[in-house]
């Protein structure tokens, strides 16, 4: 199994504590420790790739950092348009240009690169903004990110779909049906976790049935499903929901609800060969650190997954 | 002179400062250090909820006002904004006050500021009027005039709702020496923004220039700083970072900080005795941005303001 890493991390500094693209003293000790892990592979965001093009003189430099540090490559890009707006709304098929030439941007600034595997995307924005979803709406956004698939093969990346609990895909039906409409030459399937729990979806059973749609992992938990429409709540659902302050968890934690052994044992035996990433959001929320968050997954991978698939 | 508190220490990173009890507790905490007026900063997004109007209103609906009255905060100063910042509402539009051509945006994307203030009964408009000065070549008087024009323009519309517009100098912007500064003033109506700390940080002693220019202060910024440019630095490429958060030069990674901290470059007294001197009556916002802890700031801000300015105030 190959382990990447999904690059959320905050670090102590002078100003409080911030993301380590403070500067490159604290990229570097942030790399280093995901490094003492044992993660080869690293997926960031798209707007993070100019500072970190800026500290490492490009970006190939920064990837070259990684690779002296026992990583194998950058091996996803994460693009996202949480909040629509007139500009940019994967639901609007208006916006659809200003959207595929953004990701065309993102794709044209990865070249030089090892060989980056997956575009992830959130296919819709905040359910709240485009609500009433329809079939119709769905059969929009699909639309939009089969145009955004063939462009990004093209560039050798694999557009994949991550959903979110507060996002307009969020029920089975919904996927389901978003699925329907997408063609898997061009469409993948992106498995969340801890957001397809939140959303009353089983992602056990959500891998099972697209497993050979399906490219890549966000491994982390969850305490709590969403009963009471929290991912309706404007402006924000994931750090506003009135109940709840801190949705996503490392694994391993006391009244997590994902069943990762299970996961595991579905992924050992529909044979996937691509990256498992770990990905802590949030992590700082009631004083929690990604560092130890970080450790503590791990820890969970060596001892309780490896052992399922042995 | 009319005191407020600025907000922008809280939110020092992209995902905090979001939930509705952060922001009380951060409104009680200046309210219980004896501010009862904040100023607010542009920013762009959900988690930037207090950050733009319309998120204001998708956040708070008609109780913002409210909920500042409950945590002990009358209203709001004034609102700092870049028309340079990216935002997700402008469409990521990278626009520039030294290109005539992005003026009609920039006019156009200052309305809703505009409007809000004088909703809420805000006093200014606090801008930064360019951007930074290692993204261009220096300012030239051609330049100078043309930044005039739109801040002029926006000014006007300023105005026409009660609205006045301050233009915030900082120690990246292109706007840098003192020369150019006072150029900039000579090429527009609208008032300055002092900042003490970031004038301080580009080489220019505030003291000594609101002398010079008491008339055209319309807002001030009061905090401190241990450091100076030591010439160029502001012009080193990603300076926001490279200078500001030390990843490059002498790594400094902390410049701005509480009045009178140790070492502090900031003759404050002398500055807040200049203001009083001149019958100044605009907003004195106390501003501990790019710090530490905000609450310990706020804290320590006020001492200051209590034991070392007692007599000035």
């Amino acid at each position: 199994m190959k382990w990447s890493y999904m690059d959320h991390w905050v670090t102590e500094t002078p100003q409080g504590p911030q993301p380590p693209s403070f500067n490159r003293a604290h990229m570097d000790r942030y790399v280093k420790q995901l490094s003492a892990l044992g993660f080869t592979g690293f997926d960031t965001f798209f707007f993070s790739l100019p500072m970190y093009a800026g500290m490492y003189g490009s970006l190939p430099g920064f990837e070259r950092f990684l690779q002296d540090n026992g990583f194998e490559k950058i091996t996803g890009i994460f693009s996202a348009y949480p909040s629509a707006t007139k500009f940019q709304a994967p639901h609007v098929r208006e916006t659809h240009d200003r959207i595929v030439a953004d990701c065309e941007y993102t794709l044209r600034a990865c070249e030089g690169l090892t060989g980056v595997e997956n575009f992830i995307v959130m296919p819709s924005s905040t359910y709240f903004q485009v609500e009433p979803v329809t079939d119709d709406k769905i059969k929009v956004m699909a639309d939009l990110w089969n145009r955004v698939g063939q462009l990004t093969l093209a560039h050798g990346q694999k557009t994949t779909c991550h959903f979110e609990f507060w996002g307009a895909i969020r029920t089975r039906a919904q996927l389901d049906l978003f699925f329907e409409y997408t063609d898997p030459r061009y469409v993948y399937f992106f498995c969340d976790t801890a957001q397809h729990t939140i959303a009353g979806v089983d992602p056990v059973r959500m891998f099972r049935d697209y497993a050979d749609r399906c490219t890549g992992f966000h491994f982390k938990d969850t305490h709590d499903v969403d009963t009471e429409g929290a991912y309706r709540t404007p402006p924000d659902p994931e750090l506003m929901a009135p109940t709840v302050s801190r949705w996503f968890y490392e694994m391993g934690t006391e009244g997590g609800l994902v069943d990762f052994p299970a996961l595991m044992r579905e992924i050992v035996a529909s044979g996937y060969d691509g990256w498992l990433t770990v990905e802590h959001d949030k992590a700082e929320l009631g004083g929690g650190s990604y560092a130890e968050a970080t450790c503590v997954a791990k820890w969970y991978i060596d001892h309780v997954l490896a052992e399922v698939a042995r | 002179m009319k005191w407020a508190y600025a907000l922008n220490q809280w939110n020092f990173r992209m995902d905090v400062f979001v939930r509705h009890e952060d922001h009380a507790r951060a409104f009680k905490t200046i309210a219980a250090c004896g501010f009862d007026h904040v100023e607010l900063a542009a920013g762009t997004g959900r988690w930037d909820n207090l950050g733009r109007p319309e998120q204001i209103a998708l956040n708070y609906g008609d109780d913002f006002r409210p909920m500042l009255n409950r945590c002990g905060i009358r209203g709001v100063s004034s609102f700092f904004w870049d028309p340079g910042q990216f935002a997700e509402e402008e469409g990521w539009a990278f626009r520039s006050t030294r290109n005539p051509a992005d003026h009609d945006a920039i006019v156009e994307s200052a309305r809703p500021f505009v409007d809000f203030l004088a909703a809420v009964g805000g006093s200014q408009l606090v801008a930064r009027p360019v951007g930074p000065a290692w993204m261009g070549p220096p300012v030239s008087a051609d330049d100078l005039k043309v930044i005039g024009e739109v801040w002029n323009r926006v000014g006007e519309v300023a105005a026409a709702s009660g609205v006045g517009v301050s233009l915030h100098y900082d120690c990246l912007g292109a706007v840098h020496s003192r020369a150019e500064l006072e150029g900039l003033l000579a090429a527009t109506d609208v008032g300055l923004a002092l900042d003490t700390a970031e004038l301080t940080v580009g080489g220019i002693d505030p003291v000594d220039f609101y002398r010079s220019h008491a008339g055209r202060v319309t807002h001030v910024q009061l905090k401190d700083t241990r450091f100076a440019d030591a010439g160029e630095e502001y012009r080193m490429p990603g300076a926001e970072s490279t200078m500001l958060k030390g990843g490059a030069g002498r790594r400094i990674e902390r410049w701005f900080y509480e009045l009178g901290t140790e070492g502090g470059l900031v003759d404050v007294k002398a500055f807040v005795g200049a203001l009083r001197d001149h019958g100044y009556d605009g907003w004195v916002v106390v501003e501990s941005d790019q710090g530490g802890n905000p609450a310990e700031l706020v804290m320590l801000n006020r001492w200051y303001l209590n034991h070392e300015l007692r007599g000035l105030l």
